[in-house]
Formats: C-alpha cells, sequence, structure tokens
C-alpha cells in the first residue's frame, strides 16, 4: 500500500509574540512539524508497518525557508516515513487551504496513492479543511476525525470520533483520512531513525509540475492580535489565613 | 452593510440551528433551510425563520457528509451570489469542505464575524487564538461554519411558514458506507452555557485532589472544566471540558482558574469571560496578567479555605 502522509511545516508558537501594531513576529520564531501532523505520520507508519510491502512519502508544501529547513526535514524522516516529497516555493507565502489542497492534489496525483492521512488542523491557520478539500479535489473519500483505522483489502474500515456519537464506516480505497490527536501517542524518533533519517530520498517537486495555477477564492488580508480586555489584576500575594479571607471577600463581591 | 441575496443553512445538531438561522436572517435576503430528516424538522425550520426547507429523507447507511453533493446541487441552481451556514461541528466542517470544492466557493471554518460588502469579508482565529485572521472572499459562493455564541438564538414561532420543497438525493462518486452508529457514553455537558466555570490545571498533583476543586465548584455554584493537558495528557477529565483551542470557548460570568499557568492557548477559551480569578503557585504565571482577582498560593491550602467561606 502506497500511502502519503502530510505534514505542514510552522512556526513554533511559544516564539511568537506581538508587536506593538498588533501583527505577529513570526522571523524570530523557530520551525517545527504541526503538531497535529505527528499523529498522522505516526499513524501511517503503523498502518505502513502493517501492510506488508507498504511505503509511507511523508509531503509538505510551502515557502522556500520552511520546507526547506533540513533540521525539520530530518525531524520528519526520523519518524518513520520513507521518504519525503517537497513542494517549496516562494509563491506560496501566506496561502489559504484552498490553494494548499490543490497543490497537494497535483503532487498527490504525480505520487501516486492508495491513502492519504492528514492531521485534523494545522497549528498555524488550523483551519481544519485541507485533508477534506484534498479528498473531494481527488475525487475520492474524504473522512474527517477518524480516531482507528483497520485495513480489509480496498476498504479502510473508520472510527469516527465525532461530538455525541462514534461513527464506523467503510470506505472503499483510495480515501483521504484526517485523524484525531487522540488516535496514537506518536513516539519520539530514535537515535537510530534519528541517523537513519539523513540517508533517506527528498524528492522536490516543481509548483508547475504539481499542475498549480493561482487563483484563490480566498485570501488573508490581516492577522493581528485582538484587544485584551482591560482586568483589575487585584492579586493577593500569600495563602495565610488573613489572606484567603481577604480573597473569599473579593470573590463574594462578584458571586452577588 | 448589505445584504446576501440567499443564504442556505443547515445544521447536523438540531439545537444550533436557532442560532444559524439567526445569522442567515441577519446577513440575507432569503434563508432556504436543508434538512435530512422529517416534515416536522422541517415545520421546526420554518418555525425559525427559514422562506424555503429543502427535506431530504434519510438514507440507510450514508453518512451525512454525504448530502454534500445534493445540497451543493440546490446552491448551484439559484444561479445568485450565495452563502452556506453550518455550525463548526465535525460533520459541518465536512460539509463545508465538500461542498467548497463542489461549488468552488471558498471555506472558512468557525468564523467569528461576517461582514458583507462587494466581497464578504470573515474573521477567524489563528495561531492558536494568539490572533485574529481577516479573509477576504472573492467566490461568488462561500461555505461558512459559524463560531458558537456569534448569534442571539431565533425563537421558534410556530405562525411562520415555509415554502416546502422534496430534496433530490444525489450520490458521490465513490460513497462509503456506515455500519455502526453508537451514542458516546457520559455527560453531554455544555461549558458555553455555564454561568459559572471552575477550571483545573496542572497544578493538581493527582486525580483524587479534583474533589478540592469539586467541592469549591460546588460551594460556588460552578461546572468544572479543565486546560488541555488535564483531558489529553493526564486524561482525567472528558474532552468535552477543556478550555482553549479546539476546545471549550466560554462565555461564562465567572472564571476561576486553579492550578492553571495560562497560556495564551488555554487563555483563549476564557478570554470570553466577563470576571475571571486565579489562584496559582507561581507568582510569574501568565495567567495573573488576564485576572481580576488573583491568590498566589498552595491551591492544596486555598481552595479547603475557601470552600468553607463561600459554602
Amino acid at each position: 500500500m502506497k500511502i502519503i502522509s502530510c505534514c505542514k511545516i510552522v512556526p513554533e508558537e511559544q516564539d511568537i509574540s506581538v508587536n506593538s501594531d498588533k501583527t505577529l513576529k513570526l522571523d524570530k520564531a523557530g520551525l517545527k512539524i504541526s503538531l497535529y501532523d505527528l499523529n498522522a505520520l505516526e499513524a501511517s507508519v503503523e498502518l505502513a508497518a502493517a501492510q506488508e510491502g507498504s511505503t509511507v512519502t511523508a509531503l509538505t508544501v510551502g515557502n522556500k525557508a520552511s520546507t526547506g529547513n533540513t533540521k525539520v526535514r530530518k525531524d520528519i524522516l526520523s519518524r518513520g516515513a520513507d521518504c519525503l516529497a517537497v513542494v517549496g516555493d516562494d509563491a506560496l507565502v501566506g496561502i489559504l487551504p484552498g490553494e494548499t489542497a490543490k497543490i497537494m492534489a497535483g503532487a498527490a496525483k504525480k505520487l501516486g496513492f492508495d491513502l492519504i492521512l492528514c492531521g485534523e488542523g494545522s497549528a498555524d491557520l488550523y483551519a481544519q479543511q485541507t485533508g477534506l478539500l484534498l479528498g473531494e479535489l481527488l475525487g475520492v473519500p474524504s473522512i474527517n476525525s477518524v480516531g482507528k483505522i483497520t485495513i480489509n483489502g480496498s476498504t479502510a474500515r473508520v472510527e469516527r470520533d465525532l461530538e455525541d456519537e462514534v461513527e464506523i464506516v467503510d470506505v472503499p480505497l483510495p480515501a483521504v483520512l484526517s485523524v484525531t490527536t487522540d488516535i496514537n501517542v506518536p513516539k519520539i524518533p530514535s537515535m537510530k531513525a534519528i541517523l537513519a533519517a539523513s540517508k533517506k530520498p527528498v524528492e522536490e517537486i516543481a509548483l508547475a509540475d504539481a499542475g498549480y495555477s493561482s487563483d484563490p477564492a480566498s485570501t488573508m488580508l490581516s492577522i493581528l492580535a485582538p484587544d485584551q480586555t482591560d482586568r483589575k489584576r487585584e492579586i493577593i500575594e500569600g495563602d495565610s489565613e488573613e489572606q484567603i479571607a481577604a480573597f473569599a471577600a473579593n470573590i463574594r463581591k462578584i458571586l452577588n | 452593510m448589505s445584504k446576501m441575496p440567499i443564504i442556505f443553512v443547515f445544521s447536523d445538531k438540531k439545537d444550533r440551528l436557532p442560532e444559524i438561522i439567526a445569522g442567515a436572517r441577519a446577513l440575507g435576503e432569503d434563508v432556504c433551510a436543508f434538512v435530512v430528516g422529517t416534515d416536522e424538522d422541517a415545520q421546526y425550520a420554518a418555525s425559525l425563520g427559514a422562506g424555503v426547507v429543502y427535506t431530504f429523507a434519510p438514507q440507510e447507511g450514508v453518512m451525512l457528509e454525504d448530502y454534500a453533493p445534493s445540497f451543493a446541487a440546490v446552491v448551484a441552481a439559484c444561479g445568485k451570489k450565495a452563502m452556506v451556514l453550518v455550525p463548526p461541528s465535525k460533520r459541518g466542517r465536512a460539509l463545508a469542505a465538500r461542498m467548497g470544492v463542489q461549488l468552488g466557493a471558498a471555506v472558512a471554518n468557525e468564523v467569528t464575524r461576517i461582514e458583507i460588502a462587494d466581497a464578504v469579508t470573515v474573521s477567524r482565529m489563528v495561531f492558536g487564538g494568539l490572533a485574529s485572521g481577516s479573509e477576504r472572499i472573492t467566490s461568488p459562493v462561500c461555505v461558512l461554519s459559524l463560531a458558537s455564541g456569534s448569534y442571539e438564538p431565533a425563537t421558534p414561532d410556530a405562525s411562520l411558514k415555509a415554502e416546502l420543497k422534496q430534496g433530490v438525493f444525489v450520490p458521490p462518486a465513490v460513497m462509503p458506507k456506515v455500519v455502526g452508529l453508537t451514542s458516546k457514553q457520559g455527560s453531554s455537558v455544555d461549558l458555553c452555557k455555564a454561568k459559572r466555570v471552575l477550571c483545573v490545571g496542572r497544578g493538581f498533583a493527582k486525580k483524587e485532589d479534583l474533589a478540592l476543586a469539586e467541592n469549591l465548584a460546588s460551594a460556588i455554584g460552578a461546572e468544572l472544566g479543565c486546560s488541555r493537558p488535564v483531558a489529553e495528557g493526564e486524561g482525567w477529565m472528558e474532552r468535552e471540558r477543556y478550555i482553549g483551542v479546539s476546545g471549550v470557548m466560554l462565555k461564562a460570568d465567572v472564571y476561576f482558574a486553579v492550578g492553571v499557568s495560562g497560556q495564551i492557548q488555554h487563555m483563549v477559551g476564557a478570554n470570553g469571560s466577563k470576571v475571571i480569578i486565579a489562584v496559582s503557585k507561581d507568582k510569574n504565571a501568565p495567567i495573573f496578567n488576564f485576572v481580576d482577582y488573583g491568590i498566589v498560593g498552595d491551591l492544596y491550602k486555598v481552595l479547603p479555605g475557601l470552600t468553607s467561606l463561600l459554602k
């Protein structure tokens, strides 16, 4: 079985700060694999291990600086993918999921696949639609919120973890599945896996070869931090009986 | 603000329909609802203010999301600028994305603001709630899932009548088969509706200690919530109770954090509360930047003390 595991390279959120004009300061932020995609990678590797002769190709799309980062590339490959396919182009700065999905669809067609796994969203935009759009663009079933996958020949039996119910669905392959963060606990790569990662192949796919032409249905105008609500910030430092009583008095004021 | 000529609505959850229809009525000239169910469901949509209701008969073994081509066919046939509104549930998001591709329409999830002028502009949270992204939509049709709490829910009015139409099921090219559907066990707690929420964080050493929080919560009449690690890492509480990005966004009168550090990804879910109170032993915890009232102290000492004083 040929599995494509999609992963986005995003800024480390802990490093993001807010500028005085409320824009985000991203240039100092390190790069990493979007957290949700670690679950997709782990699930891909587990499924491949259970199906003899399977391969996992990690696929990432983005601007040159992020997709070209060797440390993150190595991190992706150390998590068990056999190879990495990259569509990196500076025309892709700030694009929205509609465009990302089109490029991924082009790349997936070129790579060939039986199953594509995505995370439930990305750590930056968290639009929660790229995987769904991808399946629909490829004309194959596209299922989100997948908490368990079992392959039976040419069908995947999946458990969808919805708000109030669990739905079990038989999905004909090929298909695109977006997995939840509960599907597994991603393993930390072993030293051996990290060393092996640098020997694994990386395939660069040119934007034109992914059959992409820019025609976005929507564009991002701005990303701005919200105004903070003014808070009283009456803070008592210490937990003596008197201080707890004073704190209780503060709370009583608002509860009554 | 100008209005959208027609807005189509669908909700996989009956209790979210009043809010979605209220949004559609505020933003659109005409409101058309899709219902997968009975005539009674159609009447309910009508009573909330939908002028036209398409009723689709439920199909055995078909995922609700596989009605996407059926809904999209109706939207495409209207031939006007249009908007589709759904709730931000898992099914809502799946429907939105699939209809988006079928209609060549922009898709945005959990939008908190919609502005209609020459183009439609929507806002939604990005970077884990650190910022709000504003997206300009240029496609003639757009499909949006509406963040919970965006509109005051419409009240049913039995005198409102709709034009009732029979929907035609258009199967997708490849159709997965539903082989099982089971309701989830456990609480159906909805923290979004709670007036007072007491939130527990990693400051608690073990699960048994949560009893301290339960006692205080019952003393002040609060629902219990938690930070993401408590639900997902420790598994001490159900996922439905975690506050913050991809979890619950509170609109409480009082949010009371105990042993919560106050990372931005969490605070995003709490900032909508009128008053914020916190207990933490770490004086430098970010939570203290967001509080009205706080105490720097040991929760194992503060909680029992507060519980007896506030009972």
